[in-house]
């Protein structure tokens, strides 16, 4: 048998050690300060600056080492022309909006070397950033045209496949009517390179141009060396 | 039992002391289930988001890449959000007056950023890195689930240590091709488990001490 003892002191501080422990052991579980820490991560949010963002945008103006942007033509796809009196040119299409057609600061020659590995960059970026609009060839046929958004021009007009390549560049960067730019998602050299991949979609699309290329006679200024590459993979296109 | 209590012991404290234990078992228990559970890891929770998103509509319907709003996802340690500009690409043009849109149209105005509620939250003692993962083969599916039949992104593993290290462990049991890194329907039997070894060694996968050393995740 087991014999009551009166309530020894031991006792009394066992069971408050045992509380004033709970007590600590709660606390620790309501801490955070190592799970938030007071540092600043991608896209936290911040009492210090005004608009609430830790992200700072660079001060206008700041060039960073190694990055000062020289190359006018690779940076904007435009130099300055030598005529300065050049103006666009621009047309009446048939269903009364005008439609630009003449590009004169634009370059009509890559600002880099035109390679299988660009195309290929070329393509896979244009399937993340256009092909929602502009279709999986060009022809303005997008699922989110089919969702109601204007209905982009073909690249396989006339008109855009005399473009420079400068333009194209100028409209992935800055936007053009009611497409809006797309700068600040798309790196400058993948913007090259889906240019790239846009002329190798128009020469797909244009079995003329592939024999005008394939004969050698190149009308130099309306194709630009991207095409060279087939785009069929072989090297006679489809010309026979 | 006599080896365990003594005769003079009687039945309520026999049965007092083996409940004793039954008890600290199922509590042990119960505790690691509820650590795992989704009260606490935030599992399958869905957040009240500003703008009512949906990735169902956007990448399930409309077939948009995760990389056109989350475009540092190969390149940075945070996937990145997609700033207002980015809905608007889209939005200046199509729903453009929807009273659903109106947060995103405000903040476009105000050049105000949209906070959107958290749903992954990893500790800040621990580093995480998405480019990394999508450069050796690990496809989002594998950790963020269906994402594009969730019309409201819930998380779909529960982001523990033992979650994470047990991919570190055996990431040959997760590895895809790269092509398929996009792929929300992709089933790991898509590949047989020779071809996932072969994956591993072709990307260059560490092996399992270097992976689940401390310093990899805490530094
Ligand atoms: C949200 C839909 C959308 C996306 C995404 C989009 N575009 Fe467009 N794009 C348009 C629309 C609409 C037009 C017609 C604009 C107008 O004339 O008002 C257009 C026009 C163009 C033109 C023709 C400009 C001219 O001279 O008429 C080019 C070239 C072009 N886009 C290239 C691209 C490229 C390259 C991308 C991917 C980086 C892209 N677009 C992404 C909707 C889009
Ligand atoms: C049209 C833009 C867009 C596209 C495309 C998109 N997302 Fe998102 N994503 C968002 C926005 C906005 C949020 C924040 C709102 C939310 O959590 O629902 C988000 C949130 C998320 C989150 C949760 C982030 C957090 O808070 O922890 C994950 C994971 C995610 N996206 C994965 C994907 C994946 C995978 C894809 C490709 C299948 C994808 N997203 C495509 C815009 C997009
Ligand atoms: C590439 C084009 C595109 C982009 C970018 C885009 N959306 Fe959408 N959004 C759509 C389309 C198309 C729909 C219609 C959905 C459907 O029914 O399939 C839609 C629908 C919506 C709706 C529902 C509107 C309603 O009235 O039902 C919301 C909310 C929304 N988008 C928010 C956003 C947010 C926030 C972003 C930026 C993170 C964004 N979208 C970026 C194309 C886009
Ligand atoms: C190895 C697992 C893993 C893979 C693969 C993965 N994610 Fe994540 N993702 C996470 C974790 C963990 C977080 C939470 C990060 C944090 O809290 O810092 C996260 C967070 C995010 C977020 C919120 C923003 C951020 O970066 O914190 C987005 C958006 C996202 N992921 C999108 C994607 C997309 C898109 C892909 C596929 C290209 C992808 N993730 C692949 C584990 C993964
Ligand atoms: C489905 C598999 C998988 C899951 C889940 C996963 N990882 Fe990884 N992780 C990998 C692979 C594969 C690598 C690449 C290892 C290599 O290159 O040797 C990696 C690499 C890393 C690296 C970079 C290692 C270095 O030394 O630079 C970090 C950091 C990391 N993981 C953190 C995490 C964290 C944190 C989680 C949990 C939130 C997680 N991972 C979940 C597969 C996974
Ligand atoms: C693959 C990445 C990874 C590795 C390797 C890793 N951890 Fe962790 N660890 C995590 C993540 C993620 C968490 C956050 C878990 C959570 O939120 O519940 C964590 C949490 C912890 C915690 C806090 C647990 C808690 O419940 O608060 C400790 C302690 C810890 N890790 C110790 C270690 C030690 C020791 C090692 C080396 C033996 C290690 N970790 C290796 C990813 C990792």
């Amino acid at each position: 048998m087991l014999k009551n003892n009166p309530a020894s002191p031991r006792r009394t501080i066992f069971l408050v050690g045992l509380f004033v422990m709970a007590i600590v052991a709660s606390g620790c579980g309501v801490r955070f300060d190592m799970q938030d820490q007071p540092r600043y991560k991608a896209y936290k949010k911040s009492d210090f600056f005004a608009d609430g963002r830790a992200s700072r945008d660079m001060v206008e103006g700041t060039v960073a080492r190694g990055l000062l942007k020289e190359d006018k033509a690779f940076y904007t796809g435009k130099i300055d022309n030598p005529d300065p009196n050049a103006q666009a040119q621009s047309s009446t299409d048939a269903s009364g909006n005008t439609v630009v057609t003449s590009f004169p600061n634009a370059i009509d020659e890559f600002p880099i070397p035109v390679t299988k590995e660009l195309i290929d960059r070329g393509e896979e970026r244009y399937k993340i950033n256009c092909i929602v609009c502009h279709g999986p060839v060009g022809a303005g046929d997008g699922m989110i045209v089919r969702r109601g958004f204007v209905r982009p021009p073909s690249y396989h007009d006339d008109r855009l496949r005399n473009a420079p390549v400068g333009h194209f560049f100028d409209v992935i960067s800055n936007g053009w009517g009611r497409m809006t730019g797309q700068k600040a998602m798309i790196p400058v050299a993948d913007r090259w390179a889906i240019v790239a991949y846009i002329r190798t979609l128009q020469a797909s699309q244009n079995p003329e141009q592939i024999m005008r290329m394939n004969s050698g006679a190149q009308p130099a200024a309306t194709v630009t060396p991207a095409p060279a590459a087939s785009p069929a993979g072989r090297p006679n296109g489809g010309a026979n | 039992m006599a080896q365990f209590f003594p005769k003079s012991a009687n039945n309520v404290a026999k049965i007092t002391m083996i409940l004793g234990v039954v008890l600290a078992v199922t509590a042990f228990y119960a505790y690691t289930q509820l650590a795992r559970s989704s009260y606490l890891t935030g599992r399958y929770v869905e957040k009240q988001q500003p703008v009512q998103f949906s990735h169902k509509h956007h990448t399930g319907d409309d077939g948009i890449d995760c990389r056109y709003c989350h475009t540092t996802v190969e390149t940075t340690a945070s996937a990145g959000m997609p700033s207002t500009e980015t809905c608007m690409t889209c939005h200046s043009q199509i729903w453009s007056d929807s009273p659903y849109l109106e947060p995103v149209r405000a903040s476009y105005r105000d050049n105000t950023p949209i906070e959107w509620e958290r749903v992954h939250d990893l500790p800040e003692y621990t580093y995480f890195n998405h480019s990394i993962h999508i450069a050796k083969g690990i496809g989002c599916s594998t950790c963020h689930g269906e994402i594009d039949n969730m019309p409201s992104v819930y998380q779909e593993n529960t982001l523990q240590m033992e979650w994470c290290l047990s991919c570190h462990r055996e990431p040959e049991k997760f590895i895809r091709p790269k092509s398929e890194i996009y792929n929300m329907r992709w089933k790991d039997s898509d590949l047989s488990t020779e071809a996932r070894v072969q994956l591993k060694q072709e990307y260059k996968i560490r092996s399992r001490d270097m992976l689940t050393s401390c310093s990899v995740c805490h530094r």
